[in-house]
């Protein structure tokens, strides 16, 4: 019997028995709200990432809606989708695109012509995990909202980045998804489109405000430039660019996320308005 | 009386939908407009907050459709602009807590109290957007001149005229300079692109973050020009004929165009 076990275990095993190696860590981008730069920062943090020589998968999971494609400036290549491959239309492999400029990074794209309804849940579980097997780092880009397109993305991932502008209505919406993620979770915050002249005004939240509703490990604060809009036009990920401010604080994040020991981003923030008391008052509820 | 029932919809989220919706029903009412805010946005509600009245909500929508409450004990009145109320969303609900067939009949019910509807829809096309759409007869599309979001905003198009809704644009967040040095479309491109009627556009103007955080919608404070544009809107989705400021020179975004050829 004994014998009989070893040789089928020999059959099975490759002939240099290396152990597996680790899975990547599959991390979703959301935010409740729409438009507070989820989708460019999967595209930049993945960038980043790449760059500094990590295998990168990014996942669009805004079925019906993408647009990660178009930031990476993938558009013209993407030929098969996250759909095709859950519906075993196609390989994994003909479905992931990769990046014009990077080796290590690779897009999975959504299905522009379907339903979110359409993906099911246990099989997008199944998908990235089979990801993770390959890449270090698998970036789940969510769709706005919090119906069954955010269910899906969240489902096969096991850390989050919450996304937030300083804006009274995106704190709201940031602190009801962080209430939605798994409990054990501890997810991270990206304070995002900060104009520091603004707060310094008193007209716009400080990093402060927002995280004293939210309380989450800062990972980093983007500021707003006009710089980010037209790259996405372009196509082209500001965190290549050595010139840019911003690109800087996108590499500073992807190397917090590697694991890296990095300085505490530096944000030149007063406390903001009067809208503290609005947000005590708002959030009172939660415990 | 039977009143217009207008939705606000887009499909990326965060382009203006909230603040549109917020800023025109109250140029609506200043107009002496009897209008109906409806958040439709269960989950993650935020019209409230952008006209300030978060603290006077006691009903919301899923407690109208399931009749907890009545119709009219769920409206909230503007304390500024008498003749402007908010159905607020439920927070604490998910949106198949409403379903298509009831919400047409809530936005039916309203139109029966109201010369204006106006539903604020979620981002997304999801179920959200279909309930949302549903009380609806015709529909404004707000959208920014960026590639994301206008091809989101051209599949909202086509979803909303097989749904046989006539609409318009509002093309949100214009920064004129930005159009001048060709690092952002024009208005005319993104028309173009959607193949759809203009009906307004607003620059991108920091005080509308302000504004909104305050609660005060920007509507209310007389010599804002952003307060002279949403009149403007509010006058032509009246049924006047007022011109539009211009921001010219074309630009060409051949990437866009390959990539609607590519569907």
């Amino acid at each position: 019997m004994q014998a009989f076990e070893s040789s089928a275990a020999e059959i099975d095993l490759e002939p240099v028995a290396a152990p597996a190696p680790p899975l990547g860590r599959a991390i979703v981008i959301t935010s409740g709200k729409g438009g507070v730069g989820k989708t460019t920062t999967t595209a930049n943090v993945g960038a980043a990432l790449a760059a500094a020589g990590k295998r990168v998968v990014l996942v669009d999971a805004d079925v019906g809606l993408r647009n990660l494609d178009i930031v990476l400036g993938l558009e013209s290549r993407v030929k098969y989708h996250l759909l095709d491959v859950l519906e075993e239309k196609v390989t994994l492999d003909e479905a992931l695109v990769r990046d014009k400029r990077s080796e290590n990074l690779y897009l999975l794209a959504a299905a522009q012509t379907r339903e979110k309804e359409d993906v099911v849940t246990a099989q997008m579980k199944a998908l990235i995990e089979r990801l993770r097997e390959r890449f270090e780092f698998v970036l789940i880009d969510c769709p706005a909202g919090i119906e069954m397109g955010f269910k899906n993305a969240v489902a096969g991932a096991g850390h989050a980045i919450v996304v937030c502008t300083p804006e009274v209505s995106a704190v709201r919406d940031a602190d009801r998804v962080v209430g939605l993620l798994p409990g054990d979770w501890r997810p991270e915050l990206i304070i995002n489109r900060l104009r520091p002249h603004l707060v310094r005004k008193g007209k716009m939240l400080s990093v402060e405000d927002v995280n004293a509703i939210l309380r989450l490990p800062l990972l980093g604060v983007i500021a707003d430039e006009p710089g980010v809009i037209i790259a996405t036009n372009k196509g082209e990920p500001l965190a290549l660019d050595a010139a840019s401010e911003t690109g800087a604080a996108y590499r500073a994040i992807a190397a917090k996320l590697a694991g890296e020991e990095v300085a505490a981003p530096a944000v030149k923030a007063s406390p903001g308005g009067g809208f503290l008391s609005r947000l005590g008052t708002l959030f009172g509820g939660r415990s | 009386m039977s009143g217009r029932r207008i939705v606000i919809t887009s499909g990326k989220g965060g382009v203006g939908k909230t603040t549109t919706t917020a800023n025109l029903g109250a140029a609506l009412a200043k107009r002496g407009h009897k209008v109906i805010l409806v958040d439709t946005d269960i989950g993650l509600r935020n019209l409230d907050l952008v006209l300030g009245v978060e603290k006077r909500i006691v009903f919301d929508l899923v407690e109208v459709v399931e009749g907890r409450c009545q119709l009219r004990q769920a409206l909230i009145r503007d304390k500024r602009f008498e003749s402007l109320s908010l159905l607020p969303a439920a927070q604490t609900r998910e949106k198949e807590a409403v379903s298509e067939a009831q919400m047409a009949r809530v936005v039916e019910d309203l139109g029966a109290l109201a010369d204006f509807v106006i539903i604020d829809c979620p981002a997304g096309i999801e179920h959200g957007f279909r309930s949302a759409i549903a009380g609806a007869r015709e529909a404004i599309v707000v959208t920014t001149p960026e590639v994301s979001a206008i091809r989101d905003a051209d599949r909202v198009v086509g979803k909303l005229t097989a749904a046989g809704l006539p609409l318009r644009l509002i093309v949100n967040r214009v920064r004129p300079e930005m159009v001048k040095s060709g690092d952002m479309m024009t208005v005319e491109d993104v028309c173009e692109i959607l193949q759809s009627e203009l009906l307004g556009v607003i620059p991108d103007d920091e005080e509308i973050i302000d504004t909104t955080n305050r609660g005060e919608p920007v509507v209310l404070d007389e010599t804002s020009r952003l307060a002279l544009i949403f009149d403007k809107i509010a006058r032509r989705l009246d049924g006047e004929i007022v011109p539009f400021t211009n921001f010219n020179a074309p630009t060409l975004f051949g990437r866009l165009f390959t990539l609607w050829k590519a569907g």
